[in-house]
């Protein structure tokens, strides 16, 4: 255990393999990707050689990169990639998680219910849940509340996976129509809106860069938690070999509990950037996110058995997912192919990881 | 919620009083707000007319409570009965069921799928969905006009989901109408969907900034996505009073964004005029009278001239 205790998942480490993760090749598929569309920008006719990420022609803002774009294709991936951090380690650690868009919807409409300001262009709110001492609350309560909203569900989803033993699909499952229920039923379905100034400020600040600063600051630091913390080595260890891990004298029950309840407080996070940058918040919100975000962990490398992987890795899948939604609307062409090219990457991210280390354990 | 389900108990004791027209509504969902409005809508007009009682239950987006729901109204012998369609290629059940008690029926706000081969004592009352997107697209046409921009302008689509019926007929009436004499100085730049949801529509509006094309108008297919263009139009320092931005649906928070100056264009549709239009088809039918067999109420177009009108009727 000590020996493979500073790698990932027991496998064994190789100095070779050290020198070029597996974040690596997500990199150059990044990069590859990112050059397909500066080509096409430039073979294909009707878009008179325009670039991606290069602003050569118009020189809006006096720079050469076209930072619109750069901001976009990281913003538009920020909020399910703060779902995606968890779900990072939810897999790692063996588990799988289908709650966190849920999770999003019921959290955005009970946060958003103590974020509402009294008066919408000097008429009453519209749209307020509770009474006019409900209103115009300090920042600190709705974000407090959702935080507490997405601990509540993350750790009944960990109680359910470790104490109940069934499997984490259907424990978690059974939280993703619980929950999104529950936004429903919070407030009829009806829409909540018009929050306070310094709520909307968490989604929309920065210039709008404050999705992108709270992912990529949630990301390094659940980066330095996974490799240098007693936390970060049990779910790499329960995730590739739970009995050993177990036997080794991980508390694996109470450890599993601790990963979900963070998966659950990493959507709830999610949930108030989302609702404050949209400035409201609907019982439909984060449909569909978790898978979004399991998209993300895969295409970053980090393997669905458990045990391998790591934020880096997910952060970079996020970046491929951006640049594909960008790089399609840039070349204008449908959704309809955005979708169907996301498949193809999901899988074939999969299919080439999986064919790689075949070759490795062939070599060994 | 509790109070309407109250009335609906007074009015089912009522109904057994003598002369009163009873009609029984089964409407499809009872938490809704666009439903609720249309109910309200019902509830009130019969609250204003004496000796009509309505009685309303919430089929819960239930098909099979709903056929039970409507012969059950046919069993107790109300004079009429108001369908809101759970499914609406469900209904040829529900005809037959009403038909065969002699019972007149009029669905509203869904079109029914057997709408054309309704039985004489059957009618449909909603809005007559072709108008939403092309009220929209012209006074979004008509205000770049008046902007001195009729000698050309760039306009963006956003497309609600892709598969949703609405969707498709909105993105088709702004074709329609850019293909006028009075609108072709409008072109398309790029047309995408954003899923009715604001907060796609907020990636999808900066990624077409991204690209620094010049454009004049927005034309979404809801009002979320134009709110979601709005802001990520305003988060890159665009001056809304130069650009056109038009919705549909007349929401809370799109008349906000219209007080506030930002949004342009959205359109109505009357819920409460839809729930009063079924009663009146409702009574009329059971009275014997003659009733067109599809009664369209109008959508109507919201501006900021006239945006104070309609901030409390959604």
């Amino acid at each position: 255990m000590s020996e493979t205790s500073h790698g990932i998942g027991g496998l064994s480490f190789d100095a070779k393999k050290r020198a070029w993760p597996n974040e690596m090749n997500v990199f150059i598929a990044l990069i590859a990707i990112i050059v397909i569309f500066e080509i096409l920008g430039q073979v294909l006719p009707y878009m008179k050689g325009q670039s991606l990420l290069f602003d050569f022609n118009t020189n809006r803002d006096g720079t050469i990169l076209n930072m619109v774009r750069l901001k976009i294709i990281i913003l538009q991936v920020s909020i399910i990639g703060i779902i995606a951090i968890g779900s990072t380690q939810v897999i790692i650690s063996g588990g799988i998680d289908l709650s966190p868009g849920s999770i999003v919807g019921l959290t955005a409409m009970v946060a958003m219910s103590f974020a509402q300001t009294a008066l919408v262009n000097g008429n009453p709110n519209p749209k307020a849940i509770f009474g006019e001492a409900w209103m115009d609350l300090p920042v600190i309560v709705p974000i407090v509340v959702a935080i507490a909203v997405g601990t509540f569900a993350g750790l009944v989803n960990g109680l359910l996976v470790a104490y109940t033993r069934i499997p984490p699909f259907i424990a978690t499952l059974g939280m993703m129509v619980a929950a999104r229920g529950a936004a429903k039923w919070w407030s009829k379905g009806q829409p909540i809106s018009f929050p306070t100034e310094p709520f909307g400020a968490i989604g929309n600040g920065m210039s709008g860069w404050s999705p992108v600063v709270i992912f990529i600051g949630l990301a390094i630091l659940f980066h330095f938690i996974l490799k240098y913390t007693v936390y970060g080595k049990h779910t790499y260890a329960i995730g590739s070999n739970e009995d050993a891990a177990r036997m080794s004298g991980i508390k694996v029950d109470r450890h599993k509990v601790l990963v979900y309840t963070i998966a659950g407080i990493l959507a709830g996070l999610s949930a108030l950037v989302l609702a404050s940058k949209n400035l409201t918040a609907q019982a439909g919100m984060g449909v569909m996110y978790e898978l979004d975000a399991i998209a993300m962990t895969v295409i970053g490398g980090v393997s669905l058995a458990g045990g391998r992987g790591s934020i880096v890795g997910t952060v970079l899948g996020a970046l491929i997912f951006g640049v594909i939604i960008s790089g399609f609307t840039y070349l204008r062409l449908d959704a309809y192919y955005q979708e169907m090219v996301k498949g193809v990457i999901i899988v074939a991210a999969v299919v080439l990881d999986q064919w790689r280390r075949q070759r490795a354990a062939a070599r060994a | 919620m509790k109070k309407t389900l109250i009335a609906a108990g007074f009015a089912s004791l009522m109904s057994t009083t003598a002369m009163a027209e009873t009609i029984g509504v089964s409407m499809a969902l009872f938490d809704d707000n666009f439903l609720t409005v249309l109910r309200n809508g019902i509830q009130e007009l019969a609250d204003g007319m004496e000796g009509v009682d309505v009685q309303i239950e919430d089929a819960q987006n239930d098909v099979a409570k709903q056929l039970d729901q409507i012969n059950n109204f046919a069993a107790s012998g109300v004079d009429a009965i108001i369908v809101n369609p759970v499914d609406t290629s469900a209904t040829e059940a529900m005809t037959k069921a009403a038909a065969d008690a002699g019972v007149p029926l009029v669905y509203v706000n869904r079109q029914p799928i057997n709408v054309d081969t309704l039985p004489d004592n059957q009618a449909f009352v909603a809005s007559n969905e072709i108008e939403s997107g092309t009220l929209e697209t012209f006074e979004v046409c008509k205000m770049l006009r008046a902007m001195g921009k009729g000698g050309g302008a760039k306009a963006y689509v956003m497309m609600g989901e892709l598969s949703n019926q609405a969707a498709v007929q909105r993105t088709k009436d702004v074709e329609d109408i850019l293909g006028t004499d009075m609108c072709n100085f409008i072109s398309v730049v790029d047309q995408q969907t954003a899923n009715w949801s604001r907060d796609e529509a907020q990636d999808l509006m900066t990624n077409w900034l991204s690209t620094g094309e010049e454009f004049d108008a927005v034309i979404a297919n809801n009002d979320e996505m134009a709110i979601g263009a709005i802001q990520a139009m305003k988060a890159q320092g665009l001056d809304m009073a130069e650009i056109v931005v038009g919705g549909v649906d007349a929401t809370q928070d799109a008349l906000a964004a219209m007080q506030a100056g930002d949004l342009d264009v959205t359109v109505f549709q009357n819920a409460a005029g839809q729930g009063g239009g079924a009663l009146d088809a409702a009574l009329r039918l059971s009275r014997g009278e003659d009733v067109d067999q599809k009664v369209y109420i109008p959508f109507e177009l919201v501006t900021p001239a006239n945006v104070d009108e309609y901030t409390s009727k959604n």
